[in-house]
């Protein structure tokens, strides 16, 4: 198939380009540009591989909420563009201990699981027609995999808990509006009649 | 399957020429005089002072964060609804487990008042 | 060479059959929203430009193409020009997966809910660098707002689709129509009522329309994000806006409202009428009612304020979604709705 290898080799290309990009160029708003442009290629090459599902979902959820939450943070902090690129060669050995430690952890992965030469990687069957990456996902996690799922469960609580956490403070004078308690006002609240004395005029 | 997602190629890259096409079309058409007055951004009579790109509340963020996780959520729920009848009823009391856990974030945030905006 | 030349006439197609009628409804959405809010209003609404005033979107057109495009001082020419395309691209791509009636959708793609849910979600990005690049303290607002409001009322979407997966039991739209066969009761509106409430007050909110406008409040922050924006930047904004508010009724009526499915089906009195049969007008007539609803709910209802906005969505949509999909999952599982029939 000479027309998928041709998309293949464009997206790949588009994806390293753009990967590298997000790393060199000076604006953090074009990293995360760049970034998207990153996902996108990534969704296009695991469209090719079948995985309908995971690829759009990765779309939904990096470029959709992660990349909005990273543009969020660049816009709150306001970042110096100039001072941006000030420590690279300073924490560049630092960067590249960790680029060796993930590339390490990775190949010790395919080397456990005895997956070292390119023979072990064969060309995938071509997917029957009626194939649903979604429902063959469905599958598994809600079968095999139903306690990490709700191990997922709990990570995601954490998060909204650690969220909170970290950027919520309490701050004084701050006035908000209670619908119960403005529903729940009665007028012997708010409203006292009292008898007054009127002027000019004689009582009988 | 790969088929079907011609035309959505061809959707992306329409819409987006579209887009172009009308900002060059514009810019062909329109005149182009800028002047200092013209191009000052708006404001209630004063000149601007300042940077305009400002710091912001940090609700705006716990917001972002909030919509990461409920769309996960999400994501987690979508399979299950294709699947739901397949994979009966032990996946669904999963499912329930998964939604309360949620629901305490959410009971969580709600008291804490995260929620609130003023 | 026969690969491109079938390329090429899926293009024009394409173009002929979707994107010029797009633009179109868009056009003329905007003159029927003029004179829909002018009948209402007591007052007239444009009616000098041809016939009753029907070439007033063509001229409005060429009015804001010939406009001067402004850049302001300090602003980021590259994003400040992104922005405008980052909004309209999604806007028009999810219409690939829509279909109009039977058989008549481009990519009938297995996941064409999350395609949309995940292709729409990315229309945010336009507004949050339009109000950035501007360097306009209100542009930046009314980003923000838009941004923080719109991602608030995607989860409230995405449960509320979640809910129709639940019945259906298929992502791809054409199979959530005919699961929804049988007539006006089969529809998912009735056993989804809550979530079909939600799903269209979201929409609105999503759209940044009335009464969820406080993005662009004119009252509070001139035009909000687009405030820098003129002439055909400020145009390709509006096409973007307007193509979303289609979409929300397109989606409406597919999740909904049976899509291209007669109302009158199981009606057997009516013998072997066309009114029983499916077709493209059903659609066609319930999405421009749902586009009569934006109309409607924009000259009916006062705007709100924006905490109101926030605690709509997050303390009241969202618990509900989170019940109502577990309950449309009951009544599955009772047999009270069979599911994808």
């Amino acid at each position: 198939m000479l027309i998928q290898e041709i998309i293949f080799y464009a997206f790949s290309i588009i994806m390293i380009v753009a990967a590298t990009l997000v790393i060199s160029v000076r604006n953090p708003v074009y990293s995360v540009l760049y970034l998207i442009l990153t996902f996108f290629s990534a969704a296009a090459l695991w469209i090719l591989l079948g995985a309908e599902f995971l690829a759009i979902i990765l779309v939904l959820v990096y470029v959709g909420a992660v990349m909005v939450l990273f543009l969020f943070v660049l816009m709150m902090l306001n970042v110096d563009l100039s001072r941006v690129n000030e420590g690279f060669v300073k924490n560049l050995p630092l960067g590249l201990l960790v680029a060796a430690i993930m590339l390490a952890e990775i190949l010790v992965v395919l080397w456990y699981k005895g997956r070292t030469g390119i023979e072990d990687f064969p060309i995938p069957e071509p997917l029957s027609a009626d194939y649903s990456n979604t429902a063959e996902i469905g599958q598994r996690l809600f079968t095999q995999y139903l306690w990490p799922f709700e191990l997922a469960g709990i990570v995601l609580l954490v998060a909204i808990v650690a969220a909170i956490a970290l950027t919520m403070r309490k701050r004084e004078g701050v006035k908000t509006q209670s619908i119960p308690k403005q529903v729940q006002a009665d007028k012997r609240d708010r409203v006292k009649l009292i008898d007054m004395p009127v002027e000019g005029v004689e009582d009988k | 399957m790969l088929s079907e997602y011609w035309p959505v190629i061809i959707f992306l890259a329409i819409s987006v020429g579209l887009g172009t096409a009308l900002l060059v079309i514009g810019g062909l058409l329109g005149p182009s005089k800028p002047s200092v007055e013209k191009s000052s951004p708006y404001e209630c009579g004063f000149e601007p002072f300042a940077d305009a790109r400002m710091k912001f509340d940090v609700r705006f963020y716990l917001v972002a964060i909030l919509f990461i996780v409920f769309d996960l959520e999400i994501a987690f729920f979508i399979p299950w609804a294709v699947v739901m009848e397949d994979v009966g009823l032990t996946a669904f009391a999963a499912v329930v487990i998964f939604t309360l856990e949620l629901a305490i974030g959410l009971a969580y945030l709600w008291k804490k008042g995260a929620l609130e905006w003023e | 060479m026969d690969m491109i030349l079938e390329f090429a006439w899926l293009l024009i197609r394409i173009v002929l059959f979707t994107f010029l009628p797009l633009i179109l409804l868009v056009a003329y959405y905007t003159y029927a929203e003029r004179r829909v809010l002018g009948a209402m209003q007591s007052r007239i609404g444009p009616n000098r430009v041809g016939p009753i005033g029907l070439f007033q979107p063509f001229a409005d057109v060429i009015k804001l193409l010939l406009k001067e495009i402004i850049l302001p001082a300090n602003a980021n020419r590259f994003l400040f020009f992104i922005a405008p395309v980052l909004a309209i691209g999604p806007a028009f791509a999810v219409w690939a997966v829509v279909p109009m009636g039977e058989g008549m959708v481009w990519a009938n793609l297995d996941a064409g809910v999350i395609y949309i849910l995940a292709v729409g979600s990315i229309g945010v990005y336009g507004i949050i660098l339009a109000g950035w690049a501007s360097n306009s303290k209100y542009a930046l607002l009314g980003a923000m707002r838009a941004a923080a409001q719109m991602v608030s009322y995607e989860i409230a979407l995405g449960f509320s689709l979640v809910g129709v997966l639940v019945l259906a039991g298929s992502l791809n739209l054409s199979a959530i129509v005919h699961a929804q066969a049988g007539g006006m009761a089969d529809w998912y509106w009735l056993p989804l009522l809550p979530l079909f409430i939600i799903f269209i007050i979201s929409g609105l909110a999503e759209t940044n329309r009335a009464p969820f406008d406080v993005a662009e409040g004119e009252s509070e922050i001139v035009a909000g994000f687009h405030v820098e924006y003129s002439g055909a930047t400020f145009a390709v904004f509006f096409l973007a806006e307007y193509a979303n508010m289609i979409l929300i009724a397109a989606l409406t009526a597919i999740f909904f409202f049976g899509g291209w499915l007669s109302p009158f089906e199981g009606w057997t009195f009516l013998g072997d009428s066309w009114l029983r049969e499916p077709s493209i007008f059903w659609m066609l007539g319930k999405l421009a009612f749902f586009m009569f609803n934006f109309l409607w709910f924009r000259a009916t209802f006062p705007r709100y304020r924006y905490d109101q906005i926030m605690r709509l969505g997050w303390k009241v949509f969202i618990p509900i979604c989170m019940v109502w999909v577990l309950v449309a999952a009951v009544m599955v599982f009772t047999g009270l709705v069979v599911r994808g029939a």
